[in-house]
């Protein structure tokens, strides 16, 4: 039991507090999703358009949740360039100015990827973005016909 | 196989930490801000020069349902109470996202009239320039409308927006309608390439005999209609917005009378952080016998921005305005403005 709770703690420990770049395999990236409705695949615009807040609701009604590593962060940052064609500054400006409009509720973002993964798997309609990886509890999106980017 | 079972379980603890956490905060709300100082030399003095107090708040009151509150402290000669600030309520609405990007807002509205009011709001952070154009000073609407609005963005290839409002109108208060008129916004967009963006818009209403509309009695009944038109683009390397807007004004004794505003703004990036930039604005009333205005103006600005991070931005600009009734004026300005 003891052991029990002493890995409960460590995990949360590492979730929270292990640098996310510890846990990234490379510079690719991974879509990861929570939801029936959510496609398997997508093609690069389609990704962008969800992540950019172009979409509120998919199919079935549930909210599209964007869940995004910070931009201070490595995998933040390659996010920003790879997904967004922003730098860090520039997608941050992006969603206050759309937050300030009315128009989208902001990204949830996080310090590190075991928070990351935990909110999807949480959260129906949620997307998220993570390091590539071989393996993941959550649903992995295809863009472009790859499971990685 | 022992890897699987640790890392299921670390999964699994941060999942019900997840969980607890969202029973905390099932009310998702955020206060943020903005603040601009400033200095200016003008009347052969220095001026320094407190600008808007904005406190923006956002919350999510259930899966479907939000708030957004944008309320100014701004200085206010007239106000002795408050050491001559007041308070200004400028959004407050109630969003209800029906299906798909379509939503149902009512509450205190921006005028969805044109790009600029629809954008910017009051966050100068966000402002290209120092102030807003000229045609804010210029009475050809309301910057704010109290009522009920049909909104839907991002639809289809050509990402069309939509903004359809029914409100009190000019002359009423937040409170009530001084008259049985009501004023009909309707605004559409298309967003044709990245960064680009294309809108029209249409306001329709009438000032009844005896309103007080800027501190101005109304003698006679208007119908009025505005006609806008916009284009934006901002992009990585350029900047660009032009608006034009045309007021037609109606009354039984005078007929019709039309007036124009109109305003072009270019920027160029030429480093990450330094935008130089350059806006015309030009006034034009030919209705000189009602609530507007009578002094045609033209302005020319030129500036420079240095935006030091999202959240905070500094400008220094001159300005020279010539008015056909108030002759011309030189400012030069600078202004901090920051987000928190």
């Amino acid at each position: 039991m003891g052991r029990i709770i002493c890995n409960i703690i460590l995990a949360i420990s590492m979730g929270f507090f292990l640098p996310s770049s510890l846990n990234a395999q490379g510079n690719g990236l991974m879509i990861v999703a929570n939801g029936e409705s959510i496609p398997a695949e997508m093609d690069m615009v389609q990704l962008q358009a969800v992540l950019k807040g172009e979409k509120l609701r998919w199919n079935d009604g549930s909210r599209v949740s964007i869940a995004l590593m910070k931009t201070t962060t490595p995998v933040g940052n390659n996010t920003c360039e790879k997904l967004y064609n922003m730098s860090g500054n520039e997608l941050n400006k992006y969603f206050l100015a759309l937050v300030f409009q009315g128009k989208v509720k902001a990204p949830t973002f996080f310090n590190s990827i075991g928070e990351l993964e935990a909110y999807v798997a949480q959260t129906p309609g949620a997307i998220g973005v993570l390091p590539e990886s071989k393996e993941s509890l959550l649903k992995i999106i295809i863009v472009d016909g790859k499971p990685q980017i | 196989m022992k890897n699987i079972d640790k890392r299921f379980m670390m999964f699994l603890s941060l999942v019900m930490l997840q969980g607890f956490l969202d029973q905390i905060k099932a009310q998702d709300t955020k206060i943020r801000g903005f603040v601009d100082i400033g200095a200016s030399i003008r009347e052969d003095k220095l001026n320094f020069e407190f600008g808007e107090y904005d406190l923006f708040i956002t919350s999510e009151l259930s899966d479907r349902v939000s708030f957004l509150g944008e309320t100014v402290f701004r200085f206010d000669s007239s106000n002795d109470i408050h050491h001559g600030f007041a308070v200004g309520v400028e959004r407050a609405i109630i969003n209800y996202n029906y299906s798909g990007n379509h939503s149902l807002l009512i509450g205190k509205h921006h005028t969805p009239l044109n790009y600029w009011n629809d954008t910017y709001h009051h966050g100068r952070v966000f402002f290209p320039t120092v102030g807003r154009p000229l045609i804010f000073e210029s009475r050809f609407f309301d910057l704010h409308t109290t009522g009920v609005a049909l909104q839907g963005h991002n639809l289809g290839k050509l990402k069309f927006g939509y903004n359809l409002m029914v409100g009190n109108g000019l002359g009423s208060a937040d409170i009530r309608d001084n008259d049985k008129y009501k004023s009909v916004t309707a605004a559409v967009h298309i967003k044709p390439a990245d960064k680009v963006q294309i809108g029209v818009s249409f306001y329709n209403d009438i000032i009844s005999q005896g309103a007080e509309i800027f501190n101005t009695e109304i003698d006679n009944k208007i119908k009025l209609q505005l006609y806008t038109g916009s284009v934006s683009y901002f992009g990585k390397k350029y900047e660009l917005l032009a608006e034009g807007t045309l007021l037609n004004n109606n009354t039984d004794s005078i007929g019709s009378k039309q007036s124009f505003s109109s305003y072009l703004y270019a920027g160029i990036r030429l480093k990450e952080k330094w935008v130089p930039y350059a806006r015309v604005d030009y006034i034009n009333y030919q209705d000189t016998n009602s609530y507007l205005g009578i002094d045609d103006k033209s302005s020319f600005l030129a500036g420079l921005r240095y935006e030091i991070s999202y959240l905070m931005v500094v400008k220094l600009e001159y300005q020279y305005i010539k008015g056909d009734i108030t002759g011309s004026m030189n400012r030069v300005t600078t202004q901090f403005a920051i987000g928190f």
